[in-house]
């Protein structure tokens, strides 16, 4: 009896020890190592390349032009500088947009919609996610259009005398990234609000505060993460957005994307093209910081 | 009652508010695939009839057909590669929690983040410098690239939720390791492999920002060739096109409903 007993006890010493040394392992690092490689070659890599490649001499080198030239020419004329204040004006409004249009949603669909009505928002803002980019270009240029629904409506109802142009203007690049990008703001701020506690705002509402002084003091600063999260997201998806620009845009905006593709098409200027690249990464580059310290913040 | 009335005007604002703007959402889309669904010889809605034409219009347009082809090789080829890479690496990063997992964690989802003209550029330069160039190999390593990190994603989405106990219990009864992985660790985590592979191929059907650098006869996929369609032409069959390709969509998105849930998808980790 004490025999089998003993043995129970070494064999659970064995694996309690096991576990505090180093917990059992299904998986070696060997696991990892074809997807570390992966990257390593055709990420990494490539992207190393393109940064060397940003150092060349490019097309039009200004004169004097040193290591940095292609750098200096993209920061220094007031051309190009302004083409990377474009590109960042316009991810702001589109980010500011969604957050103004989202908010509302993802607050109806979190507290106000019944559990199915919830999962047919889910469904429908994940849905459009997954239509071809092409097609939902195609349907703004359907619905703007000079003799579209949009400029007719506008006529039948005496607003306007003329159709206005509103395809190949911001205002169709603004709609039509609007449109991509609100349903990633309304996902990050659903989730979070979600899991807010409701205990908070019946105690603040109790101890006499309006409706609306609650949503202000508790439950939008509660919701900050997801807001943050949703906006790096949006505007980082704003900056490298080039399909929406070039259909929507007819050459109205002129954005870091959409110069990329003209040098790479047109003019060729590989080096200079890199180094529009370049800056388009630390964008995203500083972007990614701030969503990964949202992310360590709400793990803590 | 005054506060049970405030709440529903809440309620019907607001719902009027989602209501708004789940048109302007949906309605650009119904635009298409009602204009697919025209009998003119040009665009206009609402449409002026019903016809089928610019379904057999399509159909008969070689490019698209060729690049339809291209497409789905690429999809599938890519995805295969990265669910083959990307799934050992998700199921070793899950147990394995250090400060160093947490950095890999995020360079094998980093990708995602990337601006994707950029990758398809820096891919381009790279890939011809080291003899590949523009190849339907470099489009499927490419492909690879922008898939793992929703194979990952979703596959360390549903282990993570998976309690050790049961590989535990399967190691105290003597399972050996392949056998734990086969009969434990790969049912738990069938529906994101699943759902991350679905993905993987919807992304990269739609990808255009880096499909596009790769370009040639042999190697356009189907959005580039709607490009440089719709940059010359404007007629109903980009519509069409469209619409089956949303059909497809679609029915990834079934699949992944099914395998794995749409609501996981709302909560970012």
């Amino acid at each position: 009896m004490s025999g089998k007993n003993a043995e129970l006890e070494t064999m659970a010493s064995t694996i309690g020890a096991r576990a505090a040394v180093r917990p059992w392992r299904l998986m070696g690092f060997g696991y990892i190592i074809p997807s570390l490689l992966l990257l390593a070659a055709f990420f990494i890599a490539p992207l190393w390349f393109v940064g060397e490649m940003s150092l060349r001499e490019g097309r039009l080198p200004p004169p004097g032009g040193g290591l940095w030239q292609n750098y200096e020419r993209l920061f220094l004329d007031s051309f190009y500088f302004g083409v990377i204040g474009e590109t960042v004006v316009l991810s702001l409004v589109v980010t500011l947009i969604c957050i103004l249009m989202g908010y509302p949603v993802a607050y109806f669909m979190v507290r106000h919609a019944s559990a199915r009505l919830y999962n047919l928002i889910i469904f429908f803002l994940i849905a459009p996610l997954l239509t071809p980019i092409i097609m939902r270009t195609f349907g703004w240029q359907v619905l703007l259009a000079r003799r579209g629904l949009i400029n007719e409506g506008l006529m039948s109802m005496d607003l306007i005398s003329k159709p206005l142009s509103l395809l190949n203007s911001p205002v169709a690049v603004v709609l039509g990234l609007v449109h991509v990008l609100a349903p990633f703001m309304i996902l990050s701020i659903a989730s979070v609000l979600s899991g807010i506690d409701r205990r908070l705002e019946e105690s603040a509402r109790m101890l006499g505060a309006s409706r609306g002084k609650t949503f202000l003091k508790i439950t939008l600063p509660l919701s900050m993460d997801g807001l943050g999260t949703g906006a790096i997201l949006v505007f980082m998806l704003a900056n490298g957005s080039f399909v929406t620009l070039l259909l929507l845009g007819g050459g109205s905006l002129q954005t870091l994307p959409l110069l990329i593709y003209q040098q790479f098409n047109t003019t060729r200027d590989l080096p200079f093209a890199a180094a529009m690249s370049i800056v388009l990464l630390v964008l995203a580059l500083v972007c990614l910081f701030f969503q990964l310290r949202l992310i360590r913040r709400k793990g803590a | 009652m005054a506060r049970l009335a405030e709440e529903t005007r809440e309620s019907w604002a607001l719902g009027l508010v989602t209501l708004l703007f789940f048109v302007f959402l949906i309605f650009p889309i119904v635009v298409v695939v009602a204009v697919s669904f025209t009998s003119a010889n040009y665009v206009s809605f609402p449409i002026e009839g019903f016809s089928l034409r610019w379904f057999h219009r399509i159909v008969e347009y070689e490019p698209f057909i060729d690049s339809l082809w291209v497409t789905i090789k690429v999809a599938f080829a890519s995805t295969a590669i990265a669910v083959l890479a990307g799934v050992p690496a998700a199921l070793y990063l899950v147990r394995w929690k250090s400060a160093v997992s947490e950095y890999l964690m995020a360079l094998l989802l980093s990708p995602l983040s990337m601006p994707m003209i950029v990758l398809g550029l820096a891919l381009l330069f790279y890939l011809s410098a080291i003899g590949l160039g523009i190849s339907l190999t470099s489009l499927i390593i490419a492909h690879t690239v922008v898939g793992l990190p929703y194979i990952v994603r979703t596959v360390a989405g549903v282990y993570r939720g998976a309690p050790p106990d049961q590989e535990e219990s399967a190691v105290i009864l003597g399972a050996s390791r392949w056998q734990i992985i086969r009969y434990v660790v790969l049912p738990q985590i069938k529906p994101g492999i699943f759902a991350g592979a679905t993905f993987s191929i919807l992304v990269s059907i739609d990808n255009l920002p880096v499909s596009f650098f790769f370009g040639s006869p042999s190697t356009s996929t189907l959005p580039v060739v709607m490009l440089s369609y719709l940059e010359h032409q404007f007629d109903p069959s980009i519509a069409a096109i469209s619409t089956v390709q949303m059909l497809i969509a679609l029915i990834g998105l079934i699949i992944i409903e099914r395998f794995y849930g749409l609501r996981h998808l709302g909560t970012p980790e």
